[in-house]
């Protein structure tokens, strides 16, 4: 199975912490359902091209936190987990990419003003698309 | 920590090449890539390893055994495909095989049949009957199955089809995965050092310049585009490599940003350079830095 992992490159956030925190939303967001077995750490590590010390990094800090679980000699599998630590993931995800997409405005020089704007004009928009 | 193999401080001349001195560690469970150009000396490297060239100095461990003793226990350990083989030409795949699998006790007869059928091999042809291409492929098949911890590969896929190379990368990825298994493989084919690597040993001319992990590779070489209003000095800036116009490579990114920080100076982009560039600026003639800025 190909895991929907997409990294940036050009991202401040260090590649371990993207793998980590995009399996996390999977995991939370309920594609990624309790049980599920995931790649090796070879195997991911083909898959995004990164050096195994990477994934293993990302990989331990998601067992440390309890979000997979490895079994000696059969693989690591997601890990049943609370949901008010899905929810937790949830806020925390939302909140990045929203973080993010400020971020990327004020590089192109938005005033705080403007990003307001901007952000009510989408919301709007969002709201006549799903029915007036 | 228990190495695979340990290169200390090795050294060889033939004729008027000079390799070395070269260190390299190889921890288990790590992928190597030998990266470098024409001529740079990566299949010396694997000979020397392999001890089938003596060093003039230095030495090679494998598996905590000096390579150079009357005690060659270490050779079961290890898979070695070179780029030619010597002797093959008058036999078959069949044969070949039946002669291979009998030295390695370990041989992985289904994986044999899986590669064979994967890459359609005709066994039944002479080796030297067969394309350059097959013939890649016969050895690897001939190669891999020995399951000996240490598989070292001299330019596995310089022949090898596009599909093919797809296939072999699946199965050194999973054969990685029966164990604690380590490869060192040379190669110019950036698809095989993204896929595979952990590390790139990067060597020029007989020169070893480095042996990098490769995110923290990917990590340290990064590109600036500095605006306008803020002009760079004319001097080279803490990491910088190169520069063009407002446009700047480091290949110290923690160095430069904090220069370019204390000096109050702003970049409008910064973007990661594909592995690709890297090697090329790894692998580009030295300049001296008097030339760098003008």
């Amino acid at each position: 199975m190909e895991l929907p992992i997409r990294l940036s490159q050009d991202s401040r956030e260090p590649i371990y912490h993207q793998i980590e925190h995009q399996l996390k939303a999977l995991i939370a967001g309920g594609n990624l359902r309790a049980g599920t077995s995931l790649p090796s750490i070879r195997s991911l590590s083909k898959d995004l091209e990164v050096s195994v010390i990477t994934t293993r990094r990302a990989y331990q800090n998601l067992e440390a936190q309890g979000f997979i679980k490895t079994l000696q000699g059969k693989g690591t599998f997601v890990a049943e987990i609370e949901d008010s630590l899905k929810k937790q993931v949830k806020e925390s995800t939302v909140r990045n990419t929203l973080e993010r997409a400020v971020e990327t405005a004020l590089s192109y020089e938005y005033t705080a003003s403007q990003v307001e704007e901007l952000f009510q004009e989408i919301m709007n928009n969002h709201r006549k698309e799903k029915g007036d | 920590m228990e190495y695979i193999a340990e290169i200390t401080h090795i050294k060889k001349q033939i004729d008027d090449f000079h390799l070395g001195p070269i260190d390299l560690r190889v921890e288990p469970g790590t992928i190597t890539a030998i990266v470098g150009n024409n001529g740079s000396g990566k299949s010396t490297l694997l000979k020397l390893i392999m001890n089938l060239v003596n060093p003039d100095l230095g030495n090679v461990k494998l598996f905590g055994t000096l390579v150079y003793g009357e005690d060659e226990s270490w050779k079961k350990h290890i898979a070695y495909q070179p780029q030619t083989v010597i002797g093959w030409d008058a036999f078959n795949g069949k044969t070949l095989k039946d002669f291979i699998a009998s030295l390695y006790p370990d041989w992985d007869e289904d994986l044999f049949h899986n590669m064979v059928s994967t890459f359609q091999i005709p066994l039944n042809k002479k080796f030297n009957k067969l394309s350059q291409g097959m013939q890649q492929k016969l050895n690897l098949a001939l190669t891999i199955p020995r399951n000996a911890p240490l598989l070292i590969l001299d330019e596995p896929t310089s022949f090898m089809d596009i599909p093919s190379k797809k296939h072999l990368i699946d199965i050194l990825v999973h054969w990685m995965d029966q164990g604690d298994r380590s490869i060192i493989f040379s190669s110019h084919q950036m698809e095989d050092i993204k896929k595979l690597s952990d590390y790139l040993f990067v060597l020029h001319n007989g020169n070893m310049i480095g042996n990098y992990e490769k995110d923290a590779l990917l990590e340290k070489y990064k590109s600036y585009w500095i605006q306008n209003t803020t002009p760079l000095p004319n001097h080279t800036i803490p990491g910088e490599i190169s520069r063009t116009d407002q446009q700047l490579i480091s290949n110290q990114a923690d160095r430069t940003e904090a220069f370019l920080m204390d000096e109050g100076m702003q970049w409008t982009k910064r973007t990661s350079l594909d592995l690709e560039d890297i090697v090329s600026l790894l692998l580009k003639p030295i300049e001296t830095t008097n030339d760098e800025v003008t």
